[in-house]
């Protein structure tokens, strides 16, 4: 019935420009008459839902007339999005919560050794925590683009949000650079651990050990934190590229572009917090010990050998190689 | 209630441009701002025309609803303004305005957009009637002196019509019937979701 | 049309409620609503919320007013184009502040176009010019104004001492008032030379010498006004929608409400021909063909108006020989339009009336500019359209005051008022300046030069460059003096630019430094090179002169700002310098150095007899402007009720007979013998004999009358044609006893020899105008209008092939006129025809090149150029170029594109604009821009911080040879060039 309907509408469609185009003819034989043949509104906006002209002045973006696919995306900001955007957050902090309070902390089954390993360089880690901070402040000021209007704006009043979400563009703005930076020196620094490889099946036919006491074999990273490193690098490329083309509009596309950029700039965004919320409550609150890699940059050696046993033997073997019976004879306290 | 609109009958504009800089003149509106514009359709053939184009004051206004920092208000004439003290320069209503009405002043470095600015149908912000702080933001009020936007004022071939709603939709059914031929009231089926007939 | 002010203010009285406000109606929200909720409401503000309802909108109104309060409305003309829109200022502390619609003007209503709706920016732009300036070794000096008149006087009089009076040029300017342009005509008479020239030369000499010629007076019959009540609108050669925006007002309104046919002819689809109901493209140039081909037709089939040909028409046995010639198969052999398309609009014209021509530059602007407006004059004539309303020849002219321009005379072949140059006119003028004739004789080198006419300003770099024996005068041009002029609207700057080096002296007085200046510069002088600030019209007062003859007095606005200074206290100054003040301004009102307006357009109606300016009282001009709003928007009369100006037509349309007492009304449209004279009728002019010898074909002769043949108009005493009045012509009939004594003893005074051969248009005392009036009479007599106009070079009009044409194989057939001399300088058209043939011209520049206008420039345009908000729209020189040509050269719409000329290897550097407006072989300039030669941007040759903002290439650096016989007028239609991608 769709396709019926679908296939009238066409023939409609043809007829009409048939008829126009009809009319347009010279009536008698070498008639020109621009007053007859005039564009009419209805007939372009149904061609192309988008009118389009020249204009003296040089820029050209404002030759376009009337584009009322605004409406489209206006449905998707003040409606879908919130829906997405609430759900992905709201939904992951609830699992979160519910998952602590099923599960509580990951512990570290054999008790910490005393004895730690070094599993992050200061600057890796100064790479991580400047994109963190960035990301969290992005995540924020973004955020309040989207739901400060229904939420916050009613308990601070216009004056106090306009300031706050003034300064908090800024923000954005200006992070954005470093935080791209960042992505980028992660995705390179971090690049050869997060080549999926065999033990990453392994690991998630056992669920990653999340559930009982499991505890699957992985490298450096493990499949979760595998997921975690591609997310970054493929949805921080993704705002990030998104982004610019929003901060510097019309340099990459004309309107209708840039609603598109918006659309996945918001979408990806706020699955990407969903996400980062995930990945924050197990470095921290989610699992013992697990802190520490982008704290001080050790971690204690039951910690390796429960969660990133290949890595440790990898690592032991290294150090045996260059012979030395304990790399990181270091005293934990 | 006068419901204030805009109209532009194509088969009377003559891409003149007097409608662009009366704007200019009434409000000193700076280079690079352009509060109207016109757009000329088929550039060079048979079928050409020019249509003036600004801010429409949509009924349910796509920029106001989107705007992040609620910035925007319908006047009770149907006039959608905002506050320039609000607006964060965000770029939100370009992107849902149908109309490309909304223009920003480049300032400083990247990003730094500056506060919105747009046709306000001369009708001034939210600041006093006709007060300086009005006028240096906004423009002059001339709604509030009773007389309506210049640019429809000194429209060259009275083809740029603004007023209340009824009356210039009257104007131009009469016009379209007593001549026979017009391309349609421009916008209006996108802003205010009612055609003319004729 | 817009709901007016006193409807509007009826329902903003509910607006502004803050009752239906705050119980939320419509889900509005007022101002005050709205800042209590945003929170931005101070606390005094918000306060208010819990007052009486009553309260606040008394503290509103207390607290807000329009910042325009207290300014006072003053009106004005705008400057811009000839439609004569008036412009409202409301000026406050001596600034002015805002620009309001002006309703009442019928002309207007209101409306402007981009240029009338940001003239305020033309004065208080800040790239003015502030003083005087003296160009120094390279550099530009401030100077004082005593300093520069001082002394350019002294090199003037240096110049004059040596070469005589005629090496000073004098180009004057149509954007003076009236008296400005008078008192520069009268300048020059007095200074000794008719080297004195305008912008008319360069945009309608042809027509107000071919429109002339056929019936009397080179003006628009008709009005904008009236164009509502034709059937059919015709307008060829002319883009009244970028040139004349606010006429489309009433063409375009004129065509919806007569459902009237709305043709346009012409090479460009132009926003014009946008709205036509039938649009017919042929090749530049052909203007008279594609005429003959309708005329062919409309002969055909007998749509002729054979009564009125019969009464009041000369020569159409001669004409109908021409157009048999242009059968369709050659008309569309050489202008590329179809029969066909040509018959329908034939029939159109012809039977759907009234009918009106509509024209412009595209007419004018060409080698056979006055055969073209002839032609058009003519089909007016064969289809009965002159004379009535919807009908005529509605010639639209260029800048404000062309008109008036063109009026007072200034002008190389005539004293004010179209009087001629002949010892009778100089007779004339010398009496109505109460000056001795000798004296003004003495002034001139000899008495044959003050009989000849000037040099136009078309040719004046070669006045300049030629050999001084080629040059009809005691020795060459050494001096221009230019006051509000463009040089890049003169076609051939590569050119000129010889002329700028080697002059003695360049003056420029203008608001702006002009191309002059940066053109000047580039040219390698070093000195001899001043510029003097003129205020704006804005800062003069003074009466202008619309397209349709209306007389509109625009008041002084502001002050001159800076140093800048009113034309006509230049002219003191210059005449003062000169040591003639005394004589010049006898009769004129002077006070610190500025003559009065209202004294000097006094002076101008006691002279202009001839013309009809003799009515126009500055008196009742400005109670025309203070009573706008009770003229007719149709008729534009005001009732006859009215104590001030009862039964009067706005602005006095010329001719305005007998004195200011007389009270004519103007004639809004000329030769309508419908009308009584007293309310504005009127008949052909009798201006070419009263009959004429014709050579029949067997060698007799035989003696034609070219006086009217029963047709008079209304209530005319005489019921037949009639010779011009003169004292004798009065007494045949019995009517000087009409005359009072007075009359009789100042027509005896004018020549006490002869009084019988003063005419209505040399007394004086109006007695004659007067007395033929109240029989209802013409002044000038009843004549027949001439489709053969004996005396010009092509008395009968002749299609000839542009000098660059690119179609060789016409020229054979149609060749231009053989090289001649014309105004002291020889036009050498034909030999520069044939040279272009025998190299092939058109083989290496195959495609047409036309210029016309922008609607947000005017001019040479570095006025509007200046202005931000017009520069703004039009930020780049361009031409326009075919899909079909631009893809044949790999040019893109927007890339930059070398344009190359058929003479001086010109070359310049511009925008494509790739578009169907113009056909295949059709390029296309605007010819507004001006600061860059050969791809060179001159900005720095402008003195520091007044170059316009947009600079471009000039249209005129690619045009070429090519002028009227008849006039000079320069050829910017029609040429040749390539382009090529940059």
């Amino acid at each position: 019935m769709a396709s019926l309907a679908k296939y009238v509408r066409l023939a409609l469609g043809a007829w009409t420009l048939l008829l126009f185009v009809s009319a347009a003819m010279p009536t008698a034989a070498q008639q020109v008459n621009p007053t007859a043949s005039s564009v009419k509104e209805q007939q372009l906006l149904q061609e192309l839902n988008r009118i389009q002209g020249r204009v003296s002045i040089p820029d050209q973006r404002s030759g376009v007339l009337e584009q009322p696919a605004g409406r489209e995306w206006r449905e998707f900001r003040n409606v879908t999005l919130r829906w997405v955007g609430g759900i992905a957050i709201l939904g992951m902090l609830i699992a979160l919560v519910a998952f602590y309070l099923i599960h509580g902390m990951v512990r570290i089954q054999s008790g910490r050794s005393g004895r730690t390993i070094v599993r992050f360089s200061a600057f890796e880690r100064f790479v991580h925590w400047m994109t963190a901070t960035c990301f969290i402040v992005l995540a924020i000021s973004g955020l309040n683009i989207t739901f400060g209007r229904p939420l916050l704006l009613p308990l601070i009043g216009h004056e106090a949000f306009s300031e706050w979400s003034q300064w908090a563009k800024y923000a954005h703005n200006y992070l954005s650079f470093p935080f791209t930076i960042g992505v980028v020196l992660i995705s390179l620094m971090w690049l050869r651990g997060n080549i999926p490889n065999r033990a990453d099946v392994e690991w998630i036919k056992r669920g990653g050990g999340i559930v009982g006491h499991d505890h699957p074999p992985a490298s450096r990273f493990n499949a979760g934190q595998k997921a975690i490193y591609w997310i970054v690098v493929i949805g921080g490329a993704a705002v990030a590229i998104t982004g610019y083309a929003l901060m510097f509009p019309f340099y990459l596309s004309g309107i209708e572009g840039m609603q598109i950029a918006q659309i996945v700039h918001s979408i990806v965004a706020v699955l990407f917090v969903a996400v980062m919320l995930a990945h924050i409550y197990i470095g921290t609150i989610g699992m013992q010990g697990a802190f520490e890699a982008m704290g001080s940059g050790t971690v204690d050696v039951n910690w390796a050998k429960e969660h990133h046993s290949l890595w440790l033997a990898e690592e032991e073997a290294r150090a045996a190689n260059a012979g030395r019976s304990n790399p990181t004879a270091t005293a934990a306290e | 209630m006068a419901r204030m609109k805009f109209l532009c009958d194509a088969d009377r504009c003559i891409e003149c441009n007097a409608c662009v800089t009366a704007c200019k003149n009434e409000h000193e509106v700076p280079w690079g701002i352009n509060r109207r514009r016109v757009v000329t359709i088929n550039d060079g053939k048979p079928g050409e025309r020019s249509i003036s184009m600004a801010c429409m004051h949509c009924t349910d206004a796509p920029c106001a609803a989107v705007c992040p920092v609620n910035c925007f208000y319908t006047t009770l004439d149907g006039v959608v303004l905002h506050s320039k003290d609000l607006c964060i320069g965000c770029g939100y209503c370009f992107y849902a305005c149908p109309f490309g009405a909304p223009q920003y002043p480049k300032v400083g470095n990247f990003g730094s957009r500056g506060k919105m600015d747009k046709c306000t149908f001369c009708a001034g912000g939210p600041e006093a009637d006709g007060s300086k702080e009005e006028y240096e933001k906004y423009g002059a009020n001339r709604l509030a002196e009773g007389k309506l936007p210049l640019c429809a004022e000194m429209c060259s071939t009275k083809s740029l019509l603004a007023g209340d709603g009824e009356i210039i939709a009257q104007i131009y059914r009469e016009r379209v019937m007593k001549r026979g031929y017009g391309s349609g009231a421009w916008g209006w089926k996108t802003a205010y979701r009612e055609t003319i007939e004729s | 049309m817009l709901i007016r002010r006193t409807q509007q203010r009826s329902d903003s009285a509910s607006r502004g409620s803050i009752a239906t406000g705050l119980s939320g109606q419509n889900g509005g929200v007022d101002r005050r609503t709205f800042l209590r909720r945003s929170g931005l409401a101070g606390g005094a503000l918000a306060a208010l919320g819990t007052l009486p309802l009553g309260g606040v909108r008394k503290a509103e109104a207390a607290a807000a007013g329009p910042l325009t309060a207290g300014a006072t409305p003053r009106k004005s003309i705008c400057t811009h184009c000839s439609v004569g829109c008036t412009v409202t200022a409301e000026v406050l502390n001596g600034v002015w502040i805002g620009q309001e619609p002006s309703w009442d003007s019928p002309i207007n209503r209101g409306s402007h176009c981009a240029k009338g709706a940001s003239v305020r920016e033309l004065v208080h732009s800040e790239r003015r010019l502030r003083y005087p300036m003296k160009f120094v070794n390279g550099q530009w000096t401030r100077v004082s104004w005593e300093t520069a008149i001082n002394e350019i006087g002294d090199k003037l009089l240096e110049i004059r001492e040596k070469s005589g009076p005629d090496s000073v040029y004098w180009l004057g300017s149509a954007k003076m008032t009236n008296e400005g342009a008078y008192l520069f005509r009268k300048l020059g008479a007095f200074w000794g030379t008719n080297n004195t020239d305008h912008q008319a030369r360069i945009c309608h000499s042809t027509t107000v010498t071919g429109v002339a010629n056929t019936w009397g007076y080179g003006a628009m019959t008709n009005s904008y006004n009236d164009i509502r009540n034709a059937k059919t609108q015709m307008i060829m050669g002319g883009n009244p929608a970028e040139a004349h925006p606010v006429s489309l007002q009433h063409l375009l309104e004129g065509k919806e409400l007569q459902k009237a046919n709305f043709i346009v002819i012409d090479p460009r689809l132009t926003r014009t021909a946008a709205h036509a109901t039938d649009y017919v493209r042929m090749r530049p140039g052909t203007d008279i063909p594609v005429l003959y081909g309708i005329m062919w037709h409309i002969l055909q089939n007998g749509w002729e108006d054979k009564e009125f040909i019969r009464q009041r028409v000369y020569g159409f046995d001669d004409l109908r020989k021409e157009v048999d010639k242009w059968n369709p198969e050659e008309v569309e052999r050489v202008s590329g339009v179809p029969g066909e398309q040509l018959k329908r609009v034939a029939k159109m014209f012809a039977t759907e009336k009234p009918s009106t021509l509509i024209w412009a530059m595209g007419q004018t602007q060409k080698t056979v500019g006055t055969a073209n407006v002839r032609a058009s004059c003519i089909l007016l004539l064969m289809t009965g359209n002159v004379g009535g309303p919807g009908m005529g020849a509605n010639i639209f002219r260029g800048h404000d005051n062309v008109q008036g321009a063109t009026d007072v005379g200034l002008d190389i072949v005539t004293l004010p008022f179209y009087y001629g140059l002949a010892e009778g006119a100089w007779k004339h003028w010398s009496r109505v300046w109460e000056v001795d004739y000798e004296f003004l004789k003495s002034r001139f080198d000899s008495k044959q030069i003050m009989e000849a006419p000037g040099i136009p300003l078309t040719r004046w770099f070669e006045a300049v460059t030629l050999p001084k024996d080629q040059v009809a005068q005691k020795d060459n041009v050494r001096a221009v003096f230019v006051q509000g002029h463009a040089s890049n609207s003169i076609t051939r700057i590569p050119e000129s630019l010889n002329g700028l080096k080697a002059l003695d002296l360049l003056v420029i007085a203008d608001p702006h430094p002009t191309t002059w200046a940066s053109l000047a510069v580039e040219a390698g002088r070093k000195d001899g090179l001043y510029i003097l600030p003129v205020a704006t019209q804005f800062e003069c007062k003074g009466s202008r002169v619309a397209s349709n003859r209306s007389l509109q007095w625009g008041e002084q606005i502001v002050k001159p700002i800076f140093e800048s200074k009113d034309d006509l206290e230049i002219i003191y100054l210059m005449a003062n310098k000169f040591g003639f003040a005394d004589k010049m301004f006898k009769n004129i009102k002077v006070e610190n150095n500025l003559p009065e307006a209202e004294d000097t357009l006094r002076e101008m109606n006691r002279g202009s007899w001839s013309t009809g300016y003799c009515g126009q009282s500055p008196e009742r001009l400005k109670a025309h402007m203070k009573n706008q709003a009770k003229f007719d928007m149709l008729t534009m009369r005001a009732p006859k009720s009215d104590p001030e100006v009862g039964g009067d037509y706005y602005g006095l349309p010329w001719p305005c007979w007998g004195s200011p007492e007389v009270r004519h009304p103007g004639t809004p449209l000329l030769y309508n013998t419908n009308l009584a004279v007293m309310d504005g009728g009127g008949t052909f002019r009798p201006r070419f004999g009263i009959e004429r010898e014709e050579k029949l074909p067997d060698g007799t002769t035989r003696k034609v009358s070219l006086l009217a043949d029963g047709s008079y108009s209304k209530d005319s005493d005489i019921k037949d044609g009639y010779p011009e009045f003169t004292l004798a012509s009065l007494k045949k009939l019995g009517w000087d006893k009409d005359l009072t004594e007075a009359e009789m003893a100042a027509i005896n005074k004018i020549n006490p020899a002869t009084p019988d051969a003063v005419s209505w248009s040399l007394d004086l005392s109006g007695g004659i105008q007067r007395v033929a009036l109240m029989h209802g009479c013409v002044p000038y007599g009843n004549g027949k209008a001439r489709m053969n106009a004996f005396g010009l070079p092509d008395p009968i009009p002749v299609h000839r092939e542009p000098i660059y044409t690119p179609r060789v194989d016409l020229v054979a057939k149609y060749p231009t006129l053989p090289d001649a001399k014309q105004f002291r300088v020889p036009n050498i058209g034909f030999s520069v025809q044939k040279a272009a043939i025998e190299k092939g011209i058109a083989r290496q520049f195959p495609l047409v090149l036309s210029s016309g206008r922008l609607v947000e420039y005017e001019g040479g345009g570095e006025e509007t150029r200046t202005n931000p908000w017009l520069a703004e729209l039009q930020q780049d020189m361009f031409i326009e170029i075919n899909p079909a040509d631009a893809a044949d050269r790999g040019i893109k719409d927007g890339g930059w594109v070398w344009v190359t000329g058929a003479e001086n290897n010109s070359r310049a550097r511009m925008k494509a604009l790739v578009t169907e407006r113009v056909g295949k072989g059709v390029a296309w300039m605007p010819f507004h821009f001006g600061g860059w030669l050969g791809g060179k941007d001159l900005r720095g040759n402008y003195p520091k911080g007044t170059d316009p903002i947009v600079l471009g290439e000039s249209a005129n650096t690619i045009t070429t040879y090519g002028y009227d016989p008849a006039t000079n007028m320069q050829e910017t239609k029609v040429t040749l060039c390539q382009i090529a991608a940059a």
